[in-house]
């Protein structure tokens, strides 16, 4: 195992830029994970303000639309009294004074004229219960259109402000995209800067000078040669995939578990790797020093990532490129990952398979590539 | 040893070697001299079956050299032209490496690497990287590579290019060595001083083909040229100039800015009577020099041009 050691030492030459993108990659995630974590939980804060309100009617709807408000603010109920409201308003006692006129129903519901309303000019709080106030009268309007009586239709609208959402479950994370999700997508960025700089700077060394005589010329045949060469090429690529793993199961393992897909989601992170090492071994047989092989990791890595939708979502981008993006492996590996985290496995299991076995004919294609570059290199 | 008979290696219209017939015995230091496109890298490339040829056949250790033929490869140690060498791995790292492409056995190999650092005087580098080293000392290293698994047959391409004077006389010290210790050495190279230091026997090559081989004393005395004899400051006319030309043993004569160059027969006294012509005729003259034959001088009579040409 000769020829296989030196490969491995050559790799090992090159542990610093392995730990260099593990570390990027890691901490890209990281950063990811930390900016959503903030975003879901403290984009959105639900605020309980003081308002007024002068009830003129006392009919079965105006009862319930102070219901809905004190539901979610502190309500006062004033009497109509101009100069009494101006110094609650002045003072900020109130941020919000709803009157609501006699005939509610029949003007503000049946009718569908303005709730009088009086409001500091310009407060973001104003617009907020507007919108609420809106929002219970539009409801109101819509059960008096389909034929409910006053009563019903008070009832009713004062229920749906109690209406939950449930989310369709259909990937085992309640209906939500996991996690793990975005720890994946960019997985094929690690893998080809990763293994395009080890791997690719591994074959480049094996034909400088004339290095690739002397090993043509020893006492070992070329295809144990060659077969070594890959083996070392696999060892460093599994090495690299189960720490990334690794990682994987040990801060999602629990969200993981409870996807059905999660295996099919390592078979494509496998399929990608195999893509990552055969594109690794097509630039090294194809470069002619350390700084092409560079320019041309840093080009495919980054240029694959962003058009394959690793960078840049799937969704936002437009059919034309979407369309070209089908003749990069990163593209269905992107396909897969989203099908998996998105939908039902047993729904979308042919298109993942699909999604893979595609992953898996670019990666011949690649060694097909690399061949014919050593072959006609050789035909001397 | 080596039996090359008819060889014949074509690429597209341009033939590099052209029926090339060599036999190389046991022990020697075969030295293969040419100019630049002669054919020694090719004819090497062939006896290693790293190319293919047209025509002919090698034979070495008395079987046919064949990619696979992996029991002769066994006994090959080949040093390149360029080095081959691994520029991230240092200087044992290197010398176990392709030693253990041969050498299974890690105790046999361990001596094996000491004895070749030994060999190339690489102790104080054992463990500088190979990209670290001087020119010198990479070519040193490049050579103990090639002969850490201890080869009965050594093939050295050009061993020596772009190594300082220094180095380059270590290097010619211990081919001579490795051939005392057993080993048959064929050595190609287009400086002839180094051939003519080192090679038991030589073949010159020329346009893919061996045009003399023999042993240096062989070779020269091939040629008419005993003797050059070389004058310079001096101011000659053209009727002294054939007087010259008409002087006993003397067959060519160059006069070029004041520098006379006369090619003599193997005679005794080709200088003296040169000398006298010169006196006689109360010419004044500088630096004189009288050279026997080169291996350049019988280059340059079977093929009309100087072999750095």
């Amino acid at each position: 195992m000769t020829v296989y050691k030196g490969y491995i030492y050559m790799a090992k030459k090159n542990v610093g830029i392995f730990l260099l993108y593990l570390g990027i990659f890691f901490g890209i995630i990281l950063m990811f994970q930390l900016l959503n974590r903030e975003n879901s939980t403290g984009g959105y804060q639900k605020e309980s303000l003081r308002i007024a309100v002068v009830d003129q009617d006392g009919g079965e709807m105006a009862e319930a639309l102070k219901s809905y408000l004190r539901d979610l603010h502190q309500v006062i109920e004033l009497r109509d009294n101009a100069s009494v409201l101006q110094e609650k308003m002045f003072y900020r006692d109130v941020h919000y004074v709803v009157r609501i006129p006699e005939h509610f129903y029949e003007t503000c519901i049946v009718k569908g004229e303005k709730v009088p309303v009086t409001q500091v000019p310009g407060s973001y709080t104003s617009f907020y219960v507007e919108q609420q106030l809106n929002s219970f009268l539009n409801n109101a309007r819509v059960y008096e259109a389909a034929g409910f009586t006053e009563a019903e239709s008070a009832r009713e609208s004062k229920r749906s402000a109690d209406v939950k959402v449930e989310l369709l479950d259909t990937s085992g994370n309640g209906g939500e995209v996991p996690n793990y999700v975005n720890y994946f997508r960019y997985l094929p960025y690690l893998f080809l800067g990763v293994l395009g700089y080890v791997v690719g700077s591994m074959i480049f060394s094996m034909k400088r000078g004339d290095l690739k005589k002397r090993m043509q010329a020893s006492a070992i045949s070329q295809r144990r040669q060659s077969i070594e060469g890959l083996l070392a090429c696999a060892t460093i690529a599994m090495i690299l995939w189960g720490i990334v793993i690794g990682v994987a199961i040990l801060f999602y393992g629990k969200e993981m578990n409870k996807n059905p897909g999660s295996p099919y989601l390592l078979l494509n992170s496998l399929a990608i790797l195999c893509v990552s090492i055969t594109i690794s071994y097509f630039i090294g047989s194809l470069s002619k020093g350390m700084n092409s092989l560079n320019g041309m990791v840093n080009v495919i890595a980054l240029g694959m990532c962003f058009l394959g939708g690793a960078f840049v979502p799937l969704d936002v981008m437009s059919a034309g490129v979407k369309k070209a993006a089908q003749f990069i492996p990163v593209y269905w590996f992107e396909t897969a990952n989203e099908l998996l985290s998105r939908y039902n496995l047993e729904v979308v299991r042919k298109e993942v398979l699909q999604a893979i076995g595609i992953q898996f004919v670019f990666a011949g294609a690649f060694v097909c590539m690399a061949l014919a570059v050593a072959k006609r290199r050789r035909a001397v | 040893m080596i039996q090359i008979e008819n060889l014949v290696k074509r690429y597209g219209e341009l033939v590099a070697l052209d029926h090339l017939n060599l036999e190389i015995k046991e022990g020697e230091i075969f030295g293969l001299l040419g100019p630049n496109g002669s054919g020694k890298t090719t004819a090497i490339n062939c006896m290693l079956a790293l190319l293919k040829y047209d025509k002919g056949s090698i034979r070495i250790f008395g079987e046919e050299m064949r990619p696979d033929n992996y029991k002769v490869k066994q006994q090959i140690g080949i040093v390149l032209q360029n080095l081959a060498v691994f520029d991230e791995l240092t200087v044992h790292e290197n010398i176990d490496y392709f030693c253990g492409l041969y050498v299974k056995e890690k105790k046999k190999r361990k001596e094996l690497v000491a004895e070749a650092i030994h060999f190339a005087g690489l102790e104080e580098y054992v463990k500088v990287r190979s990209k670290k080293l001087s020119g010198g000392l990479q070519r040193r290293l490049n050579i103990a590579c090639g002969i850490a698994h201890k080869p009965r047959l050594i093939i050295m391409d050009e061993p020596t290019v772009a190594v300082d004077p220094q180095s380059r006389n270590r290097i010619l010290e211990g081919i001579n060595e490795l051939n005392r210790q057993g080993a048959t050495i064929i050595y190609t190279s287009h400086y002839m001083e180094e051939v003519e230091q080192i090679c038991t026997r030589i073949a010159i090559l020329d346009h893919g083909r061996s045009i003399a081989v023999g042993t240096k004393e062989e070779l020269k005395s091939m040629i008419k040229t005993g003797e050059t004899v070389t004058v310079e400051a001096v101011i000659l006319n053209a009727g002294q100039l054939q007087e010259i030309r008409e002087l006993a043993s003397v067959f060519d004569v160059q006069y070029e800015e004041q520098v006379l160059t006369v090619r003599c027969t193997g005679a005794k006294h080709n200088l003296i009577w040169i000398l006298n012509y010169l006196q006689e005729q109360g010419v004044s003259f500088g630096r004189v020099f009288s050279e026997l034959p080169t291996l350049n001088d019988v280059f340059l009579e079977i093929t009309g041009k100087q072999l750095r040409d």
